[in-house]
């Protein structure tokens, strides 16, 4: 991605701030416009139909083709922009006409309509308000529902003086009206009035436009001839699904109950000489809906809530963040609409904080199709000897580590910071910062410790009677970077009742490797890793590193699918791996039967029935907590380490504002672009500022390493600390 | 039901009015259209009846007319919305063209939900003549430039919505 320009649009006051109040103000009128309604019920009521639909995609353009035409409508199934470009530009011609009235549709800009009619002597007026004003100023949308949300008043009003030949103040209203004035003689002249279409009824061959302004309702009904361009991936079965749509995609997009005017469209109305053009646009959707594994991608209703709470969204707009679609969606659909080389630059601009997969109407997995999108694109030169030869090789990968511990030295003290460690080992990224690598990682410091792995030696177990067993599986960056966070999760799984063991043979969860398109070395990964914690037998596997345990959970699961032992491993390792806090947590209600538990009463130790629990020693520490994305949405775990917290760490909690929003690490992500990073950064220390705690507790090491950096850069005496580091300073 | 669709309405920047009697609601209809011209092209008898006076557009003067009036099918009492039935362009072009849109909306029809709509839809798309069927909610509005909320685009400005309570069976004629 050309540095240039994003940090232009990182420049850009006025973007930044549109798109901050945006970002701000979206949630609460969307939770408004939902409120009493069950989102998830109907995201996946949706997700299924739409689902169903894709697997049978071919059947339903052919039964809404025949509705529509029986109705009186003529249906033009265009495989590619070429074919629906001349199609449409035949249809205009046939009606002697020259000129185009048009209502918003992103068909339109994906086959670049306007160029190709203007090329051919058509003139195109657009009249969605947004539209006008980016088609006046030769741009394309920066957003899919709002396409000028980057242009202000003071740049709308030039365009509009321009335009009209008399000086429009910048003044919203009144620009407005000048809109209002100034297109009314483009409806009323219009030969052929376009439009898009939001959703297509397959039973009844209607379709559904779904508009604020009123300019759809007017040019589907001025001109004789209506052309209606629209994606195959738009119809639906019928009115039922149809009505689920529109149920949810305003409330999605704007938070609004409903938008100002929803019309249904059946047939050519109005007798004689009305026609009704239905376009059904192809361009690679009908080959996408056949491919189980990214088909997924063609179930997004294009209300662009991915846009609407993704943090780089947030910084650098749709102008960076997509290429004609925006937002995480946008990154999906443009290889397979626009090509892999449109493509390949926007894929790595996702830092995989999953915020768009919460809030996606149609339950897509938006992040992890971007990560398995990367395996397909061109890789930088140095990541095949970093993945391929480094990282396959446990002994070699951290010898390497090792020796990097030495090679950081002169370096130390700069305020010179770790990002991801197998990229800090790659020629391009080593020179940028260097990783304060612990001295002794913890694979070695527990083997000078073996008393700790020795049940006896913890004492008795009370109640259960018998310890369960857990492997510790602690992930690159502590157990090279913050051993002391490794030590710290074992004293405290001990004290809570668990014996450990750190199987020394573990190595890189993969996902470095997956998130640069390396899936093969990611399968690789995911074999030694899944042989090397079903070797031991142990209740459970413990990771402090939730993209760890995304990783060992989900992923390997996902990359294994097609090896049927290995499929089977994975699904055991899945069964029994948990993140630290969920497994703290079942202990938080039972704490009186842990030994050597600090409790308000001395001396107790076994759980008497109906006697409430004592609860711990309180710090009277207050902390603040930040969500860790793939803890939250990558593993569905934000519950567990608030009660942890509470109960087992005895800190009150603080909650900043957004403590879900992510922290800007995203792994390499904060090598390759640190400039967006630090800007995501940036309002997550506000958000810690804000709430006064002198702790911010967290449960990934990766967050504790961003955030760390940021609070110590800005010199602010504010701690970060792991959850289990919290725990066993009170339980130790 | 009518509390509810009141404020769901009211909540969009609709203007409310419940009338018992048609003489009632005409009063109102005169007192907001002044001495505009109405485009009107499908009243029903009933009202024109009692609103002799209004002066009707030509169908190619609607682009300058004061206001248009319509007689909705049925209200949504979750959003305020009402569903217009414009299958002719002309009836359309009344409710889309002129910066004042008055509806009359016979309170028995109101449904709670949009969901609860979907037999009356059904009914209307599944006969085999072209339709075209409007769920109309408040005015006309956009947020294009700098996400400011601004009322009256390129449909109608105000929105009426004349709720009768007595009998009005007139509307179906």
């Amino acid at each position: 991605m050309d540095k240039g320009l994003i940090q232009q649009k990182l420049d850009n006051t006025f973007l930044r701030r549109a798109l901050k109040n945006f970002a701000a103000a979206y949630p609460v009128a969307r939770a408004k416009a939902f409120e009493g309604m069950d989102f998830e019920e109907l995201r996946g009521r949706i997700s299924d139909f739409k689902e169903g639909g894709l697997e049978q995609l071919p059947a339903l353009v052919e039964q809404f083709t025949a509705s529509a035409e029986k109705a009186g409508a003529r249906v033009h199934l265009c495989t590619t922009p070429d074919d629906a470009n001349r199609t449409i530009l035949e249809i205009i011609r046939s009606k002697n006409a020259d000129f185009l009235v048009k209502s918003k549709a992103m068909t339109s800009e994906e086959i670049e309509l306007n160029h190709y009619l203007e090329k051919n002597g058509v003139s195109c007026l657009e009249t969605d308000l947004g539209e006008w004003i980016i088609q006046l100023a030769g741009e394309r949308p920066s957003h899919m529902v709002m396409p000028a949300i980057h242009k202000n008043k003071e740049e709308v009003a030039e365009l509009f003086s321009r335009e009209t030949g008399r000086e429009c103040p910048p003044d919203i209203p009144s620009l407005v009206q000048t809109a209002r004035e100034a297109l009314r003689s483009g409806f009323l002249t219009g030969q052929v009035g376009m439009s898009g279409a939001n959703v297509a009824m397959a039973d009844s061959g209607t379709l559904a436009i779904i508009t604020n302004e009123g300019n759809g309702r007017l040019v589907t009904t001025l001109p004789r001839t209506h052309i209606a361009l629209v994606g195959v991936e738009k119809i639906v079965p019928s009115l039922t699904e149809a009505l689920d749509v529109i149920e949810i995609l305003p409330k999605n997009a704007t938070g609004q109950k409903i938008t100002s005017y929803v019309s249904f469209i059946k047939g050519p109305t109005g007798g004689d000489g009305r026609e009704l053009h239905i376009v059904l646009l192809d361009n690679g959707r009908l080959r996408l809906a056949a491919d189980p594994a990214f088909r997924e991608a063609l179930k997004c209703v294009k209300c662009g809530a991915c846009a609407n709470v993704c943090p780089i969204y947030e910084l650098v707009g749709g102008h960076v963040f997509g290429h004609i679609y925006v937002g995480g969606i946008g990154l999906v659909l443009t290889p397979f609409f626009h090509g892999f080389d449109k493509a390949e630059e926007i894929l790595k601009l996702c830092i995989g904080c999953r915020k768009c997969n919460e809030i996606c109407a149609a339950r897509i997995d938006i992040e992890g199709l971007i990560v398995d999108l990367r395996d397909k694109i061109r890789k930088p030169f140095g990541q095949k000897f970093l993945f391929g030869t480094l990282m396959k090789n446990r002994k070699l990968f951290h010898a390497a580590l090792r020796t990097a511990y030495l090679a950081q030295k002169p370096f130390q003290g700069a305020g010179g910071r770790i990002r991801h460690l197998p990229l800090v080992l790659n020629r391009e990224t080593a020179n940028r910062s260097l990783p304060p690598i612990a001295e002794k990682p913890f694979r070695d410091l527990i083997l000078e410790k073996p008393e700790s792995r020795v049940p006896d030696s913890l004492g008795p177990v009370h109640g259960s009677g018998s310890r369960e067993k857990v492997l510790f599986y602690s992930g690159c960056l502590a157990d090279f970077v913050y051993p002391e966070m490794c030590q710290d999760t074992v004293t405290s799984l001990e004290k809570l009742g668990y014996t450990v063991t750190f199987p020394q043979n573990q190595t890189c969860c993969g996902i470095p490797a997956r998130y640069s398109g390396e899936m093969e070395v990611a399968r690789d990964m995911a074999r030694i890793n899944t042989d090397v914690l079903l070797k031991e037998d142990a209740d459970y596997v413990v990771t402090i590193c939730p993209t760890c345990t995304m990783s060992l959970k989900h992923d390997f699961g996902k990359l294994l699918a097609d090896e049927p032992v290995y499929a089977e491993k994975a699904r055991r390792l899945a069964e029994k791996t948990f993140n630290f806090s969920e497994l703290a947590a079942r202990k938080a209600g039972s704490r009186a039967q842990t030994p050597g538990l600090k409790t308000q009463t001395p001396g107790l130790k076994t759980q008497t029935p109906g006697l409430k629990d004592p609860g711990p020693e309180k710090t009277g520490e207050t902390v603040t907590y930040h969500d860790a994305c793939h803890l939250k949405r990558g593993c569905g775990v934000h519950e567990e380490p608030r009660k942890v917290l509470r109960e087992l760490a005895g800190v009150e909690i603080a909650e900043m504002e957004d403590c879900d929003k992510c922290c800007g690490f995203g792994g390499s992500y904060s090598i390759k672009y640190p400039e967006i990073s630090q800007e995501v950064l940036k309002n997550k220390l506000e958000t810690i500022a804000a709430t006064g705690a002198k702790t911010v507790a967290v449960d990934c090491p990766g967050c504790k390493l961003q955030i760390e950096g940021g609070l110590e850069a800005a010199g602010s005496p504010v701690k970060v600390e792991h959850s289990a580091t919290l725990v066993a300073k009170m339980i130790g | 039901m009518v509390e509810l669709f009141q404020i769901a309405a009211e909540a969009v920047g609709a203007v409310v009015k419940r009338f018992t009697t048609l003489s009632d609601a005409a009063g109102y209809v005169t007192s907001a259209v002044g001495a505009a011209t109405v485009a009107a092209p499908d009243l029903p008898p009933a009202v024109r009846r009692v609103l002799p006076e209004l002066t009707l557009a030509a169908p190619a003067d609607f682009a300058v007319a004061g206001a248009g009036i319509s007689v909705a099918r049925a209200g949504i009492a979750a959003t305020g919305s009402l569903l217009l039935e414009l299958s002719d362009p002309t009836d359309r072009s009344a409710t889309a063209l002129p910066p004042v849109h008055l509806v009359f909306l016979d309170a028995t029809t109101i449904v709670p939900t949009l969901a609860d709509l979907a037999g009356l839809l059904a009914e209307n798309l599944n006969r085999p003549a072209p339709v075209y069927l409007s769920l109309t909610t408040g005015p006309s509005r956009t947020a294009d430039i700098e996400r400011v909320l601004t009322i009256g685009v390129h449909g109608p400005k105000e929105l009426h919505i004349l709720m009768m309570e007595g009998d009005a069976t007139w509307t179906r004629d």
